[in-house]
């Protein structure tokens, strides 16, 4: 299982929950939250395939936070 | 190859077998500085990035696929980043400190581009208003302000 921290003043919520929904068919994700961490476990049938689907899932909700905060900066 | 990270300080740039990690000073490099150059390494790397604590920024950066060339690759990868992140961070600075010039040649060019102002705005502006005071009398006319005074402007006599 690969564990993923993402911290909530860097990745917007919004945006990690639609990468989940993104990646949802490619692996099994499990979500719970922390004080300063969205953090998302990450199962797949190889380790392999788990970092591959971890790094994708993670540089999508980047990138949904760079154009979410473009387009409205907080 | 020689480690390029070997001079740096450890807890700077960290290197595991998959993975490298550039602790980054928030102040030097601000979070749109660091969305930036992220962003520009998205299509060949994994990026994740995280906040230790609130002086500092954490990136660490992995190859989507291992280069032909795995040796040193990624010190590669962490030197690219390094420097696109200084560049991003310097542009950032740039376009700080230029904002308000910006900002007001924008406003100029717009109002420029919206033409003469129409009848019906001349017709409503209120000539009489004062536009500015003119204590030293420049926006008089040569007339107005050395011309022949007329007879009625005469002082009275004793």
């Amino acid at each position: 299982m690969t564990v993923l921290k993402l911290h909530r003043k860097i990745y917007r919520g919004t945006a990690v929950d639609a990468a989940l929904k993104v990646y949802g068919s490619y692996a099994t994700f499990e979500q719970r939250e922390e004080p300063d961490h969205w953090v998302v476990s990450v199962s797949a049938t190889t380790p392999a395939r788990e970092r591959r689907v971890a790094g994708e899932l993670a540089n999508y909700a980047l990138g949904l936070t760079i154009a979410a905060r473009n387009a409205s900066p907080e | 190859m020689a480690n390029p990270f070997a001079e740096l300080p450890k807890d700077l740039v960290t290197l595991d077998a998959e993975s490298v990690s550039l602790r980054l000073d928030a102040t030097l490099y601000p979070l749109s500085a660091v969305y930036s150059a992220a962003y520009i390494f998205m299509d060949r790397a994994y990026l994740l990035l995280d906040q230790p604590d609130a002086e500092h920024l954490k990136v660490t950066l992995s190859w989507k696929k291992a280069p032909a060339q795995a040796s040193g690759a990624l010190e590669r990868l962490a030197g690219e980043f390094a420097n696109e992140l200084l560049s991003c961070a310097w542009r950032a600075r740039i376009a700080e400190d230029s904002r308000l010039v910006i900002e007001s040649t924008t406003a100029r060019a717009l109002g420029g581009a919206m033409g003469p102002p129409s009848l019906d705005d001349l017709e409503s502006f209120d000539f009489g208003d004062q536009p500015f005071e003119d204590p030293l009398g420049i926006a008089l006319s040569w007339e107005e302000k050395y011309g022949k005074k007329k007879k009625d402007d005469k002082e009275p006599g004793p």
